[in-house]
């Protein structure tokens, strides 16, 4: 299948989600009005991928800002990769946050908890 | 009041932003932009900027989908107001809106329910939020307030005003202090804006 890339705007992060290697990567910020129009072909990407993953996906979290409407999204992105950890196959989300941002951390946390997922909660020095 | 007046008063009231107007895309775009330049240069602190950067977003993204509109001498418009301004080492965001008299209960109890909550609650409240609630057809994932409370740290202080028979003006202050609890847990105290 295509691989998904997606240019980051000044409103949405960059996605880039390869189908033969299993690493699907988010950053930068995610703050746009309209949600679903952004977030839906992402999800209709994983929901193809979820047929046929490779054996490990790694999922690359390494966001600055989103708003409260990209969180629930965010959150249906780890449930779409969960289908391919619940079907056997490795999975590990990657949550990188700016070391002086605790939120981020806790929000990694939260997530963590809520999906069921693996996660690495990665901490990265300010630019 | 004469002009001088007005920007002397903005002046000592600290005013960052003072906004009246319909919220559009685009003036959210603008405002962010404006904002983002302003921390970077007054705000020394990057977990405070984010806090404020957040908030904002929050803020301006309810009353893009929440505003109600207003006839005025048969015009209809969105209007509602932002206002930023920095006071004893707090940043204070309000906001106000119209909205709609059926929708001021559900509202209230919402808002006295996060500001009955401990950090503890607010974020077990915010997980269970998120994982059971269905993004509203406004776009809303019903998590504003709780996260703006999360983020704030402090209590969100809220009024409605009874404006007719259908309409309710909601005006909300989020608070944010921009002093730090440090490594060791001792406040740092960082530069302020005037």
């Amino acid at each position: 299948m295509d691989n998904l890339f997606i240019e980051g705007t000044k409103q949405t992060p960059e996605v880039k989600f390869e189908a033969n290697t299993g690493i699907l990567e988010i950053k930068g910020r995610s703050i746009p009005e309209n949600t679903f129009e952004f977030f839906n072909p992402v999800l209709l990407w994983l929901e193809e991928y979820s047929k046929a993953p490779v054996e490990k996906t790694i999922v690359k979290v390494n966001l600055e800002y989103f708003n409260t409407s990209s969180s629930k999204y965010i959150l249906e992105i780890f449930k779409r990769v969960k289908t391919v950890f619940t079907d056997g196959h490795n999975v590990l989300v990657e949550w990188y946050y700016e070391e002086d941002d605790e939120e981020m951390m806790e929000t990694g946390e939260d997530y963590e908890d809520v999906s069921g997922l693996p996660f690495e909660l990665i901490s990265v020095e300010e630019d | 009041m004469n002009v001088y007046t007005k920007f002397r008063s903005m002046m000592d009231n600290h005013i960052i932003l003072s906004f009246k107007g319909e919220i559009t895309s685009d003036i959210i775009t603008m405002v962010l932009q404006i904002m983002e330049s302003r921390l970077e240069a007054e705000e020394a602190k990057s977990s405070v900027k984010k806090k404020i950067f957040n908030i904002l977003v929050e803020c301006m993204q309810n009353l893009y989908h929440h505003a109600e509109a207003e006839v005025e001498a048969e015009i209809t418009t969105r209007k509602a107001m932002l206002e930023m301004y920095f006071d004893d080492s707090y940043y204070n965001i309000i906001t106000g809106n119209y909205m709609k008299n059926e929708e001021v209960e559900k509202l209230k109890s919402r808002l006295d329910k996060v500001n009955s909550l401990t950090k503890e609650e607010l974020r077990g409240f915010y997980r269970e939020i998120l994982d059971n609630n269905l993004i509203s057809k406004k776009g809303g994932a019903n998590l504003g307030m709780i996260d703006m409370a999360r983020k704030s740290g402090e209590k969100l202080e809220y009024h409605f005003t009874k404006v007719n028979d259908s309409l309710t003006f909601f005006d909300l202050k989020v608070r944010i202090s921009n002093k730090k609890k440090g490594k060791k847990g001792q406040e740092e105290t960082l530069q302020s804006v005037s």
